[in-house]
């Protein structure tokens, strides 16, 4: 028993390689038993039989591969978070840049912004909706109030860690203002940043897939809605594949980012 | 004291009591200001360009009492707090037992980080509709969602804390011949408790905003969520902003718990977080 479990817990390549391989066929084949167990209006299998157990693989390649109007939804729902994401970055980044400058102004909104940092934004969903209705704009502004704080927040602990000596020694020297703000606080303040723009990338696209349920339903969201109200798991599942994979591709840009940046951080904080 | 500070002349104190230093000192002055300000703006941008029905803070303010006291959101915020405790309670216990287990074997941490990690990146939304079709639409669905969400951030953090155990304590463990059950429960649990509690926070921030959306998904009567939903819908925003201050200060209260409970059990805790 004991030589079986060094054995698997050894560090040799082919066992580290051989257990992630395995793991992944035995929740593979789990998947499918699962799938072909039950009927297709509860649980998918993994590949199926394509009759009476559509599988979710299958159905992924056709929406991908061979479905245009699914790859429009995909186009739009990008679409709806580049746009929100995009007007969030370019309205936090900013704005926290100046708050590291202007200290007074930092102390007196520090605490309402981290009030808004905690609120769950999901809950102003229904306000945005009767106030403003259906449209694309509303959407945008879902995405937008889901990515603007977490950068504001995080941008906001950058500029709290930017050395007030730093300035006050600038300021001796009558440096110029350009050069205060491209030598000291922008690379005091990206570092942070950075982590809040990975932050808000997961959060912008739980708000995304929000607004695309909650407000009119389009994109991603409509193709996930219809999926289960007509009990198609598969196409459930692999909506939610596709879904996962856009998180996890747009959290990876904004990680590498992030890792190039890092060291900006310093070590004495 | 240094030579320098004696130096200095005594500083001549206004007669003011602690109340009238506090108020007067000049950050609480500025955060007060920019408040007001906050709410100013609010009040006459909301009167002069937005139509009747929309929140302003002087009716949230005239609304306040009456809705607190109101036996509809009472209930409402019962079921929401019993679900997120509920799902939490859950989740940490499996979430340790999963996390131990996957920082102590590197054979489960292979095979399970693959999901893990997926799972955790999926946002937790989009497996509303599968939710709610395994568990209907009713309160189960909420839970499933809750747990759901607060799960792998526990995990993930309970299998960092677990791999950074001093590997002093687990010589001289091994050198004593301990049983395994005392390596994994008394020595990596603890060492590994401040990487638990940054996964707790973590998590039940999710699981607050998880049991939001179930109740928005599953029009579930008994939810905070759904009573703004409710309120919004029916053109009572001031009534509606009630239950989202009353979302912002459960979470709020809970991080003070934490931060209380952490300082008076675990004083030996550091930050170490893993942002989501």
């Amino acid at each position: 028993m004991d030589r079986v479990l060094t054995f698997v817990n050894s560090d040799r390549a082919y066992v580290r390689w051989g257990t992630i391989f395995l793991a992944l066929l035995i929740g593979g084949v789990i998947w499918e038993i699962v799938g072909m167990q039950f009927n297709q209006a509860i649980m998918a299998p993994l590949i199926g039989d394509g009759a009476d157990h559509p599988g979710t693989l299958p159905r992924l390649g056709r929406y991908l591969f061979d479905d245009e109007e699914y790859l429009l939804s995909l186009v739009q729902s990008i679409q709806l978070f580049a746009t929100g994401f995009g007007l969030a970055l370019a309205a936090a980044l900013p704005f926290g840049i100046v708050l590291a400058r202007l200290v007074m102004l930092r102390v007196a909104l520090e605490s309402y912004i981290l009030m808004l940092y905690v609120t769950p934004m999901i809950a102003l969903i229904p306000f945005i909706l009767s106030i403003l209705g259906f449209d694309f704009w509303p959407k945008v502004l879902v995405v937008y109030l889901f990515a603007f704080f977490p950068i504001l927040y995080n941008t906001l602990e950058g500029a709290r860690s930017v050395k007030p000596e730093l300035l006050e020694v600038a300021k001796s020297f009558r440096s110029s203002e350009l050069a205060i703000w491209t030598d000291i606080l922008i690379p005091y303040t990206l570092p942070y940043a950075l982590t809040g723009i990975r932050q808000a990338a997961g959060r912008a696209l739980v708000g995304m897939v929000a607004a695309e349920f909650f407000l009119s339903t389009s994109g991603l969201g409509e193709e996930l809605i219809t999926a289960s109200r007509n009990f198609d798991m598969a196409g459930v599942l692999a909506t939610i594949l596709v879904i996962t994979g856009l998180g996890i591709t747009f959290m990876r840009i904004a990680g590498i980012f992030e890792q190039k940046f890092s060291a900006w951080r310093g070590l004495d904080r | 004291m240094t030579a320098s500070a004696l130096n200095q002349p005594a500083q001549v104190k206004p007669v003011g009591s602690v109340f009238a230093n506090l108020f007067w000192g000049s950050k609480f002055r500025a955060k007060a200001t920019a408040g007001i300000l906050i709410l100013f703006i609010w009040q006459v941008g909301v009167s002069l360009f937005a139509p009747d029905f929309v929140a302003t803070p002087i009716g949230v303010a005239i609304a306040f009492p009456g809705v607190i006291t109101s036996n509809v959101f009472l209930t409402a915020s019962k079921g929401t707090l019993f679900a997120v405790f509920q799902g939490l309670a859950i989740a940490l216990v499996f979430g340790t037992v999963v996390g131990v287990a996957m920082g102590r074997m590197k054979v489960l941490d292979r095979s399970l980080n693959f999901y893990v990690g997926g799972f955790y990146t999926m946002p937790m939304i989009a497996l509303l509709p599968l939710l709610t079709i395994w568990f209907g639409y009713g309160g189960d669905a909420r839970l499933a969602t809750v747990v759901f969400a607060a799960f792998f951030s526990i995990v993930i953090n309970v299998r960092d804390g677990a791999r950074s155990v001093p590997p002093e304590y687990l010589e001289v463990c091994k050198a004593y011949r301990a049983p395994a059950r005392y390596v994994w429960f008394d020595i990596t649990v603890f060492s590994s408790l401040p990487y638990l509690i940054a996964g707790f926070r973590l998590a039940a921030g999710r699981a607050l905003v998880a049991a939001v959306i179930a109740e928005f998904f599953v029009s579930l009567q008994d939810g905070v969520g759904m009573f703004v939903l409710f309120n919004a819908r029916n053109f009572n925003h001031d009534v509606a902003v009630v239950g989202v201050v009353a979302l912002v200060a459960f979470g709020l209260m809970f991080e003070i718990t934490m931060n209380w409970a952490t300082r008076r059990f675990f004083p030996w805790y550091r930050r170490e977080t893993k942002a989501d």
